[in-house]
């Protein structure tokens, strides 16, 4: 049996040497086939199906299934709890022995500062994204150091000695891999810090990132080196929580108890008090997801385009099979005379099956290697594409076993769906046909299933057409949407000056500074400063109130966006004024509290024809509604979502006036005597220029060094760049399935030129003889083209209700299609034309090949 | 009608020029049933494909009814073949696709004769050559007298003044032969003009003059040698 296998795969090379140019062509299409869906599928694996390279991840649970983040109030976010507080995770913690460990996880990420202290006391210090950890996080994923230590419980105690441990990357990268560093105080956010060990290499954390933390904190440090101080806060969320359950755990049952335990530590919130806030309590939960994947948002954020791009790449790889297919019926035909002669000698059909089969699942195999090196360079370019800027990123394009396997499964299937037709087809020869001579025969052209193949592609590529038609509109009408900004000669420096060690009473002084600095810089026409800026990624919001208006009901409550502006703030990012009046350099700390709205903010909370000027509002809770009068509207922009079809209201405060955004009894509370409104932080900068220079980013470091050395920059990028970086997914995904589209597009015009080319070669004789009886050139070539278009034409009508059908799924089940109505006419039409124009190509040139028949020759051939 | 002065035509395999037709001169008049004899190889089909307009890659001069081949274009000695010449060819060459009455109609149909009238000829043609009843059968269901009963009735289906054949009976047995022998004559009677290329004396008897070529060379023009008798 073996030996017979060997047989046939040694006949089947043996017939591939043969025809080395069929062999090329069929292996290069099987390669671009296989190889689009190995790349993608690369993806799909390390994003989507690779647990964490931690020990054991398939005892991993973690608490919650919804993408909540990052710092909530556990009252407004209910009732299915994904994100907790510390004193709730410590309750969690302490009541289920279910766990083996359950650790907590900052839900953000912490902004630091850092310096190593001991070894230049004038090195500008770096930035660095730090994790605030529990105490027992490395034990609950079985971390060991790769070197010192990792953080154990006794860390993670307000009497412990601050402590640190620095990730494999950022150890390598930023400092060498020094190992003198373990042991040695580093500054974070000016305050010391002992280094104690580096992470594993492959550890990147509890989460896929783009930018993984570089230091994992206990969060007994949190009050000291966090942005303000959450940790004892029972109302406020920032922490996901996963835990390793104990072997025969009843997960069912430990959900229930722990969406329980969850209510009892929610009970104690002075919001779960009022009626409203019971009724939520009552349905306070949490669901239970497989924590082997760590904190899965960023896979639930890529797992739609990953699977509509693996479906894509299917259809490429079905027209190639299409093709192969066709190539080797036209290739059967030859053969005919071979299969004639075996069956007449008495081989049995199965085995000539058999045979062919070996035959296809050979080219596959072949096609399937040559595939893989194809994956590789695709893999590296679409990271390349994907993630411009992510050394930390733990994907790779180097193939892994699980790839190389699924590239293997691949070509076994193309190999068989691809060969069982040809091989059956030629399997049925009647053993009599050998021996007849060959009788030269004007009969059709090519089979029925041949033009079936040539109608399955055109139908196929007009699918990928369309899809791609529609992605790139919708990239389109993203990308040139009014966002209600001016991008153009802007960029925009993110730092915080609360980790440069500034006090509140500081910060007036520095923001002086700042703007005066910055116009004294050439080419400077407007700074900004806020807390972020918009479709940078980031947002704060409140529930506004304004006096006069009947309160909302519980539930009912409106939430606003808010942010901080200097007064030149919005000139900076080109948002317009459109009544009232900027804020100024007299809206001091000590002057009377304004604030400026935007338009949605004036809809939802006052009546039609209001004039909102005037008028007060506040945030938080009911009582604050007399805080700030409002003394001018903006226009509305998009400011958290760049795909957002209703404007949010926002509302914005002067830098420095105080902000009240819960009930006014605890701004003062003697148990928060470090509070402190982080608000006040302005952390982006926007600077208008007249050009934007080559030096620009150099010079704006260089300023802002001189202001303060420890003043770090945590992100520079011109206005257009931040806005852009919106739809990279968007633009990755687009890109793709056009060259998904190209790609179908020329298999199917090979195809189809094959399949007319062989047809023509067929009908030699026929063609003679309807010159010889006066046929024109020009009919000739009419005749060819008119069947070459008849089956485009079919496959386009075939393949335009599949694209509509599947454009309309993926518009219902996703936001993938941004603007775009699913049988937007222009895609429709275009996609139509690129393939009748790729099937007048196909078909023109064996179309005059046929033209250019003398009857003479072909009459000749008796 | 046909005039062929210096007529030569050589085939370049490679390097290797070989001529096939040498210094033809041959005159034929309205009228005659000429047969063209001679051993495989001499060149009878090239000589036919020449006056059939199929070939242009010859040299000398050709006089069709005054007009000067030589001196036309491609399209436009199509234009006169289409017009004025139809063709017989041993394997009858009809198209395996097309019912009898199809095939008879396609001559017609690269011609520009209203849809009425085409059926009307084709009628007519099926009526004469009495294969009424066969119109709608495939070449395949034919015995090969029938098919090339088929074969002639396309080729004078637009009524052309020269029929060319090529061994139109070298495929059929010697009563399916005469049948088609009979039927040249009736058409020459009725004014065609016939070139035929046999092997069959007899086929040659029903001519009224016989020409043989040897090596690409013309060695005997029966008219030739009765018009030397005559002198
Ligand atoms: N297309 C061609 N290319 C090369 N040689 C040809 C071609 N057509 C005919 N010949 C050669 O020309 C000679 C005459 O052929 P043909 O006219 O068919 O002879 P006949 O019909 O008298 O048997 C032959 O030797 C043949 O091999
Ligand atoms: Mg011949």
């Amino acid at each position: 049996m073996i030996d017979a296998v060997l047989q046939d795969i040694r006949y089947a090379l043996r017939w591939l040497r043969k025809s080395p140019g069929f062999t090329l062509v069929a292996v290069l299409t099987l390669a671009l086939g296989i190889g689009a869906n190995t790349a993608i599928f690369t993806l799909v694996h390390a994003v989507l199906l690779k647990n964490l390279p931690v020990v054991d991840p398939n005892s991993l649970v973690r608490l919650g299934d919804n993408e909540y983040c990052c710092n909530l109030n556990l009252s407004s976010m209910g009732p299915d709890y994904t994100i907790f507080s510390y004193p709730g995770y410590k309750y969690l913690r302490d009541h289920t022995p279910e766990f083996d460990q359950l650790a907590a996880m900052q839900a953000g990420m912490a902004d630091l500062s850092v310096r190593r202290a001991a070894t230049n006391a004038n090195a500008t210090p770096r930035s660095a994204f730090g994790e605030f950890v529990s105490g027992n996080y490395f034990q609950t994923f079985g971390i060991q150091p790769y070197a010192g230590r990792v953080l154990s419980p006794a860390d993670d105690t307000d009497a412990a000695a601050p402590v640190a441990v620095i990730s494999y990357q950022t150890w390598q990268h930023d400092f060498a891999g020094d190992p003198s560093i373990i042991g040695s105080t580093f500054l974070m956010n000016t305050h010391p810090v002992t280094i104690i060990g580096v992470t594993p290499p492959a550890f990147y954390g509890d989460r896929m990132s783009t930018d993984p933390p570089g230091f994992f904190l206990p969060i007994s440090q949190q009050p000291t080196l966090g942005s303000s101080p959450e940790r004892d806060e029972a109302s406020l969320g920032w922490l996901f929580l996963i835990g390793r359950v104990k072997p025969g755990t009843s997960l069912p049952t430990l959900q229930a108890k722990l969406s329980g335990l969850q209510q009892q530590a929610l009970s104690t919130l002075p919001d779960m008090q009022t009626a409203y806030g019971k009724t939520q309590l009552a349905k306070a939960h949490i669901v239970l997801t497989p924590g082997g994947l760590g904190i899965a948002n960023m896979q639930h954020q890529a797992a739609n385009s990953l699977y509509l791009l693996m479906a894509l790449a299917g259809l490429v790889l079905l027209i190639a099979c299409a093709n192969i297919a066709n190539l080797l019926l036209v290739r059967g035909m030859g053969r005919r005379a071979e299969t004639s002669i075996r069956l007449a000698l008495g081989a049995f059909r199965a085995r000539i099956i058999r045979q062919m089969l070996t035959e296809s699942i050979v080219l596959a195999c072949l096609g399937g290697l040559a595939g893989i090196v194809v994956a590789y360079g695709a893999t590296s370019l679409l990271l390349a594409l994907m993630f411009t800027d992510a050394p930390g990123l733990p994907i790779h394009a180097a193939p892994s076993l699980p790839v190389l396997g699924f590239a293997f499964a691949v070509s076994l299937l193309t190999g068989l769906l691809f060969g069982v037709a040809p091989a059956w087809l030629t399997s049925r020869e009647e053993p009599a046909d050998a021996m007849r001579v060959s009788s030269r025969t004007t009969k059709s052209s090519s089979s029925l299933l041949q033009r079936s193949l040539v109608v399955l592609q055109a139908a196929l590529s007009i699918v990928l057409l369309i899809g791609a038609g529609l992605l790139g509109k919708s990239l389109n009408n993203l990308e040139h949407r009014d966002f209600g900004l001016d991008a153009s000669n802007r960029v925009i420096v993110n730092l915080n000056p609360l980790k440069a060690g500034y006090k509140p009473e500081q910060l007036q002084g520095l923001y002086q500074q700042i703007e005066d600095k910055f116009h004294a810089m050439p080419g400077v026409q407007n700074i900004g400063l806020s807390l972020y800026t918009p479709l940078q990624g980031t947002s704060w919001s409140f529930w506004v109130f304004a006096q006069g208006e009947p309160e909302p009901a519980a539930g009912h409550f409106i939430g606003s966006s808010f942010n901080r502006a200097n007064p030149d703030y919005f000139r900076s990012v080109g948002q317009r004024i459109i009544r009232g009046r900027a804020f100024t350099d007299a809206d001091t700390a000590t002057a009377p509290a304004v604030a400026i709205v935007n338009q949605a903010f004036v809809k939802r909370l006052f009546k039609p024809g209001e004039n909102p000027i005037g008028r007060r509002i506040g945030a938080g809770v009911a009582a604050n509604s007399s805080d700030y009068e409002i003394v001018g509207v903006v226009d509305n922009t998009k400011y958290v979502d760049a795909h957002e079809e209703n404007d949010p209201p926002m509302f914005f405060l002067p830098l420095l006036q105080p902000g009240h955004f819960g009930p006014k009894h605890l701004d003062s509370a003697p148990a928060k005597p470090a509070a402190i409104d982080a608000s006040l932080y302005a952390q982006a900068l926007v600077l208008q220029m007249n050009a934007l220079t080559p030096d620009l980013e150099l010079n704006v470091r260089k300023t802002l060094a001189e202001i303060d050395p420890n003043l770090t920059v945590d992100h520079y990028a011109t206005f257009a760049s931040q806005i852009s970086g919106n739809f990279t997914q968007e633009r990755m995904i687009s890109r793709l399935t056009l060259t998904f589209g190209l790609l179908a597009l020329v298999l199917a015009s090979v195809g189809l030129y094959g399949i007319t080319s062989y047809g023509i070669l067929r009908r030699t004789s026929e063609i003679g003889i309807r010159m010889a009886l006066g046929a024109e050139r020009t009919s000739v070539v009419s005749m060819v083209l008119r069947g070459s278009m008849l089956q485009c034409a079919l496959g386009i009508l075939i393949g335009i209700p599949i694209a509509l059908l599947c454009a309309h799924f993926v518009t219902a089940l996703s936001t993938l299609l941004f603007g775009v109505q699913f049988w937007d006419l222009t895609v429709l039409s275009l996609a139509t034309l690129s393939l009748s124009f790729a099937a007048v190509i196909a078909g023109i040139i064996p179309a005059r090949r046929a033209a250019s028949i003398q009857p003479m020759d072909a009459l000749r051939t008796e | 009608m046909i005039e062929l002065k210096h007529l030569e035509r050589s085939y370049k395999t490679g390097h290797i020029e070989s001529w096939v037709l040498r210094r033809i001169n041959l005159n034929i008049r309205q009228g005659e049933f000429v047969t063209i004899m001679g051993p495989s190889g001499a060149g009878k089909s090239s000589l036919l494909n020449v006056l059939a307009m199929l070939d242009d890659q010859w040299r000398g001069s050709f006089h069709f009814d005054g007009v000067a081949v030589h001196e036309l274009n491609r399209k436009q000695r199509a234009d006169l073949a289409r017009r004025r010449i139809g063709m017989v060819f041993q394997s009858y060459h009809l198209l395996d696709d097309l019912t009898v009455a199809e095939n008879i109609d396609l001559p017609l149909s690269y011609k520009d004769i209203p849809k009425a009238d085409r059926t009307a000829l084709v009628a007519d043609a099926l009526d004469r050559f009495n294969i009424v009843g066969k119109k709608d059968l495939f070449p395949s269901q034919l015995s090969g007298g029938q098919q090339q009963l088929v074969g002639i009735a396309r080729a004078v289906v637009h009524s052309p003044t020269l029929l060319l054949a090529d061994e139109p009976t070298g495929n059929l047995h010697s009563e399916q032969a005469r049948e088609v022998m009979e039927l040249f004559e009736k058409l020459n009677q009725q004014g065609v003009t016939i070139v035929q290329v046999t092997h069959s004396e007899v086929n040659a008897a029903y001519g009224s003059r016989t020409i043989e070529l040897r090596d690409g060379w013309l060695t005997s023009d029966s008219a030739a040698i009765a018009s030397e008798v005559q002198q």
